[in-house]
């Protein structure tokens, strides 16, 4: 699974960290590039497919509350 | 916020708040937030001091989902920002909005490991939308008018300010107030395709079915969704969080869902072919297995937040969006159409029950030598209390027990712990549902073992003069764990005896709070009278029968056709 999505507050990455290792997934490559007030941000993820699907859920609630936060 | 002269960071904070229609806030001081707490002493905002912070957390929580306003809580740094912790995880669980700002130690201090400091964005990252620590007091004015914007929604709750000691000293200019937010139906649904089909699904079913959570609560969609059930004619329920959504008189509401839940309801859920989920989230206490959930059904799934969209139950069809605006689109368009008429579905998914052990009544315990039993008080107290009382629990049987019979007319009237199940929630969120609504009755449920959780509010009530009635129900355990000791471990009472409580009446008295004692089923009607017509808070203490369980019961990990009505004939203990 992969999630590429641009990061208003970098530590989400922390978020996303604890979050993969909560649901036994794990991450097989990360990118992060900061921009001017952003950072894109691409992870590749690799877990048993209900796990993922939980995290999936999970992330895109936590990214949709980054993204609240920076409007 | 008219002129922008020059104000420190605490001033400022206190004028967001005034300028966000904060009318009251709930904390507890500490040295790294002196600074807010010396801008209060002279500023009109009313704080509540309660007497732990983690009732400041909760009080906000019962303020909030009694009014559907921001609640704010306040504590300082280290353990005064950990004490939130259950309390905002209860709102996060629950979409509660939520503004919590605690002190942190100088900016000059953090990572040195100062006394009482926490990395408190970090702990609290896990249980709130967003936690957040202001550095430069340039940032302070957008980064409050954010935590409201964020705490309100679309989905709402937590959010939590971390404020250095030094940043609330900070002289600052305010900038103009930010442009109001854009309102949740910004995200409604656009998809009128997917209405209609929602719409052609329960055109086409045989026995479709309406289930409301939350999210209606939340989305201020009560009146819509009523409107919706009536012109579908469709059977319906509710989540623990949905529960006043549908009045409780009406003939084809089923009740509540879940483990335990109204059997009909969760009858209905298995028969059902169609089901519009409505603003809920499928939790285990509702779902028990979700392979087995609700399988002869196509589910069409209503939610402000994608996330929730197909997370736990397969969907036909979802609908994204503030559920107020979906609604006002499937009432719009259902109005365009002539649906079948599902009358007889609905008449009979109200008897599905009636050939069970117990009928469609709730199944209750006797009392072996007449004991108070809990739930012939909790009937009692539903049919003497006033219309509109605002009736909070704590968790346990009690909790489920009220929900069984709670006769709220709106889900802002029925305030509890659901998602989290936090023990020592009710009593504080009594007082913020009080501090909301000064003239109503609010009323706490609360058994033996939360309340002593949130004993130190009595204080708060007393002090703020709070005519929160406190209805304890104790039954000297911890009654929810000691019956699944019961049923699922052999009857093995691990530490769930608490037949040492202390003498209730006595410390409510010492608080200087009125109380009476009642043992016996006669006794009830005239301590109801006394107690809910006492003028300021006053303590209901009934000493209810140990072992009275909670029925229906659906067992962890299991479905409707395993509902237990009353535990099984044991084999009799070899002396």
């Amino acid at each position: 699974m992969n999630v590429t999505t641009e990061l208003h507050d970098w530590r989400i990455l922390e978020r996303i960290v604890g979050l993969t290792s909560r649901h036994g997934c794990r991450y097989t490559a990360l990118d992060v590039r900061a921009d001017a007030d952003r950072y894109h941000a691409s992870i590749d993820f690799d877990g048993p497919p209900e796990a993922l699907r939980r995290l999936s859920a999970q992330l895109t609630r936590l990214l949709a509350d980054d993204k609240e936060m920076s409007l | 916020m008219s002129d922008n002269a020059a104000v420190t960071g605490a001033q400022l904070i206190l004028d967001i708040l005034t300028d966000e229609g904060v009318e009251v806030v709930f904390g507890y001081p500490g040295g790294a937030i002196m600074p807010l707490y010396d801008a209060l002493y002279t500023h009109p905002i009313e704080h509540i001091l309660t007497r732990h912070e983690q009732g400041a957390a909760f009080a906000a929580g019962g303020y909030a989902r009694s009014t559907g306003r921001v609640g704010v809580c306040m504590a300082t740094s280290g353990p005064g920002a950990t004490n939130l912790v259950t309390g905002l995880l209860d709102a996060y669980m629950d979409s509660i909005p939520i503004v919590a700002i605690t002190g942190q130690v100088r900016t000059t201090l953090m990572g040195t490991d100062g006394f009482q400091e926490a990395d408190v964005t970090s702990i609290m990252g896990g249980v709130t939308k967003r936690a957040v620590c202001v550095r430069d007091v340039a940032d302070l004015e957008r980064t409050i008018r954010a935590a409201f914007r964020v705490a309100r929604g679309p989905r709402p709750g937590p959010v939590l300010v971390d404020v250095p000691n030094d940043i609330f000293k900070a002289m600052c200019k305010p900038m103009n107030p930010l442009p109001a937010r854009a309102g949740s139906d910004a995200i409604a649904t656009r998809d009128d395709a997917s209405i209609e089909a929602a719409l052609d699904l329960l055109a086409a079913a045989k026995r479709p079915l309406v289930l409301v959570g939350g999210g209606a609560r939340s989305a201020n969609a009560i009146h819509l969704y009523r409107e919706f059930v009536a012109m579908c004619g469709v059977p319906h329920a509710a989540t623990i969080n949905g529960l006043g959504a549908s009045l409780p008189d009406d003939p084809s509401y089923l009740g509540m869902l879940g483990m335990h839940g109204r059997k009909c309801a969760n009858l209905a859920v298995s028969e059902a072919d169609v089901i519009f989920a409505l603003g809920m989230r499928f939790d285990d206490r509702v779902t028990g297995r979700p392979d087995r959930f609700a399988r002869n059904a196509k589910i069409v799934h209503a939610d402000i937040d994608r996330s929730e969209l197909g997370k736990i139950v397969p969907i036909e069809i979802a609908l994204h969006g503030d559920l107020r605006a979906t609604l006002g689109r499937l009432v719009r368009a259902a109005a365009r159409r002539t649906l079948p008429s599902f009358a007889k579905w609905t008449s009979d998914a109200a008897h599905l029950a009636d050939n069970g052990p117990s009928g469609n009544a709730l199944p209750v315990d006797r009392t072996p030598h007449g004991e108070l039993s809990a739930t012939s008080v909790l009937d009692a107290f539903f049919a003497h209390a006033p219309e509109d009382t605002i009736v909070t629990t704590d968790v346990g049987q009690h909790q489920m027990w009220a929900a069984q019979r709670q006769r709220a007319t709106h889900p802002r009237d029925f305030l509890t712990s659901a998602g989290l199940g936090s023990m020592g929630f009710g009593l504080p969120a009594a007082i913020g549902a009080q501090a909301a609504h000064r003239e109503r009755t609010v009323v706490a449920i609360v058994g033996d073992g939360g309340f002593q959780m949130s004993l130190p509010e009595l204080a708060t009530l007393k002090r703020a003069n709070l005519s929160v009635k406190i209805l304890l129900i104790d039954n000297q355990r911890l009654g929810m764990v000691r019956q699944w000791q019961e049923l699922f471990f052999e009857g093995r009472y691990s530490h769930t005896d608490l037949s040492d409580n202390p003498d209730f009446a006595i410390i409510a008295s010492a608080y200087g709070i009125a109380a009476e004692r009642v043992e016996d089923a006669s006794d009830l009607p005239g301590a109801f009278d006394r107690w809910l017509r006492a003028k300021g808070p006053a303590l209901l203490h009934c000493a209810c029968y140990a072992s009275e369980n909670v029925w229906p019961l659906i067992p962890p990990g299991a479905n409707v056709p395993e509902t237990m009505e009353g535990a099984p004939e044991r084999e009799p203990a070899i002396a």
